[in-house]
């Protein structure tokens, strides 16, 4: 009831919210600003010795996880503030009138603190959840060959997680991020390998002939749906998460790729070109015929299915280069995020099912769907592509 | 109606597949998995050889031309078939256990992904056509690096003509 109220009272000033100029612009180079939504929210300086570090990074996910325009202290109907001290943050958020709305205090190294924090704040005021630390994986060429690299979902705490010399790629998180599985040429033909984060140990769980390839984790981690060719023919099929019990779901002429799967497990949607040019289809998990996604675009590949069920975001091919395009299931209408001639490619629901990543040229970006608003969040390890995002 | 002929070309040669496979080996349970034995698609590929893949130091992966393909396509055309006659003759013909290896690639458009699959299609597309031609099956392996190791690294159509095609790998 609180946080309804509080909320009431910060949504209506939407003008200020506007015209706030928007703190941290300098950190994260904007793009696009097409609409705006967000709330006006103050940010003091955190005091204490890691009190800069905390108030740059706090100030870093207040502006991307994009409910908020962080503005100065008092200049907004509701503050946050901290102190750090003996290694911990005390972290507050207080309305106007002083009465406090948060409260809570923060262990662990300055950026578990700054995510907790962030994440607190977003939670108590909105009612969403807070994405701020969740993990993403992506292919990148630093070292003139395709490796696999994991980071935090702003672009921070970047690990490089394969040193192969070879091509790695297609990379997918299990929920949680404590698997990775991706498509490894280890032993010259495409096939599915495993890396447990926790253990680094790797395992190559799908060695069909043929190719093997574009493993995607079912929702609770159980299954992996994949690409796999050893009938004569990529056809879109599930294994265990440890690569047995391979279970065949299409039979087509044509190349089925791109999984990804439904929340609650029970549908997968695909990229298929059994019709002409490559078209999204959904299927049951369990088996059947896959059905025809209608997009009104000629050439649809690598969708991503929202966590909340509602959105497959996927690419369209225009004029040479790639979009990423929304389709909603319930109004059945798509809509293009990216601009013409982004070239922005392979999107990726974060779990909040408001932001994605994609990967264009040498960077990888993040985009809010709500306000379009595109950031830069790596520029430095080469050629990106293929960004996934753990649930 | 192309497509009707297609079906009835590749149930033909999945079946002809399948009955060779039957009398080279009793017991006909090559793979795990719930799959009903249908393979309408094509034929199933045999199980790999150790040691054996496309870019091994023991493959020669220029004795043969490669097969070059249309835009988004993995259809054989009538020229490019020409070429698969004396590969073919190679694997019929050649003693002991030399093994063939198609490796598929495509142009730099298209994602990443989907071009995994459209490369491994060619392959496949290519190897079928060398099944019709009566190539023996089980010497047969296909890959696919989609668009990874251009054969011409520019970005116009000449390069991208040059680099829609499927390569041949054969074990010295």
């Amino acid at each position: 009831m609180l946080r309804t109220l509080l909320l009431a009272a910060a949504l209506s000033l939407p003008t200020a919210a506007v015209l706030a100029p928007r703190a941290g612009a300098a950190e994260t180079p904007t793009i696009t600003i097409s609409k705006s939504d967000s709330i006006a929210l103050g940010l003091a300086p955190i005091s204490g010795p890691d009190g800069a570090a905390l108030t740059q990074a706090v100030r870093r996910h207040l502006s991307l996880l994009g409910y908020f325009s962080v503005v100065e202290a008092g200049k907004a109907p509701m503050t946050a503030s901290g102190a750090s001290s003996g290694g911990s943050l005390q972290g507050k958020v207080a309305d106007y009138s002083g009465s406090t709305v948060l409260q809570r205090s923060y262990s662990g190294g300055t950026r578990e603190q700054a995510i907790a924090f962030a994440n607190d704040i977003v939670e108590t005021l909105t009612g969403k959840p807070g994405i701020a630390g969740s993990r993403i994986a992506f292919v990148g060429t630093r070292t003139g060959k395709k490796e696999l690299y994991t980071a935090d979902y702003d672009g921070t705490n970047v690990k490089q997680m394969t040193h192969d010399g070879n091509i790695s790629v297609a990379p997918a998180l299990a929920p949680g991020g404590r698997k990775l599985a991706y498509t490894g040429y280890l032993k010259g033909y495409a096939d599915i390998y495993v890396i447990d984060l926790g253990s680094g140990s790797r395992q190559r769980i799908v060695k069909f002939p043929g190719t093997n390839s574009g493993a995607a984790f079912s929702p609770n981690g159980s299954q992996i749906a994949c690409s796999i060719s050893r009938d004569g023919n990529p056809e879109l099929y599930v294994v265990g998460a440890n690569g047995g019990g391979a279970r065949r779901l299409t039979k087509t002429r044509g190349v089925e790729s791109s999984p990804s799967w439904s929340p609650d497990g029970s549908e997968i949607v695909y990229s298929s070109d059994q019709g002409g040019g490559p078209q999204l289809y959904r299927i049951s998990a369990s088996g059947g015929s896959g059905r025809l996604l209608s997009t009104g675009f000629g050439y649809c590949t690598e969708p991503s299915w929202s966590p909340d069920g509602k959105k497959i975001a996927f690419n369209v091919r225009q004029g040479g280069s790639f979009r990423v395009a929304v389709l909603d299931l319930g109004s059945g209408a798509t809509r293009i995020l990216s601009g013409a001639g982004d070239d922005a490619r392979d999107p990726a629901w974060g779990p909040d099912s408001r932001h994605l990543i994609y990967a264009k040229g040498n960077g990888l970006y993040l985009i809010d769907s709500q306000t379009n608003r595109s950031s830069r969040l790596i520029d430095n390890l080469g050629g990106i592509s293929e960004p996934t995002w753990a649930r | 109606m192309p497509n009707l002929l297609y079906f009835t070309r590749y149930a033909l040669v999945g079946a002809l597949a399948l009955s060779l496979g039957a009398c080279a080996t009793t017991k006909k349970k090559q793979y795990a998995g719930t799959d009903d034995g249908d393979y309408i698609t094509g034929s199933p590929l045999p199980d790999r050889v150790d040691g054996v893949s496309f870019l091994g130091e023991n493959v020669d992966r220029h004795r043969f031309e490669p097969v070059y393909f249309a835009f988004d396509s993995y259809d054989v055309s009538g020229s490019e078939a020409a070429k698969l006659g004396p590969i073919v003759q190679f694997l019929n013909s050649a003693r002991g256990s030399s093994q063939l290896i198609i490796a598929g690639f495509t142009d730099e458009r298209g994602t990443e992904e989907y071009n995994r699959g459209l490369g491994e299609r060619r392959a496949q597309s290519v190897r079928a056509a060398l099944l019709e031609q009566g190539a023996d099956a089980s010497r047969i392996q296909t890959t696919s690096f989609g668009k990874e190791m251009p054969a011409d690294p520019g970005s116009n159509e000449a390069a991208w003509a040059r680099n829609r095609r499927a390569e041949f790998g054969v074990t010295r």
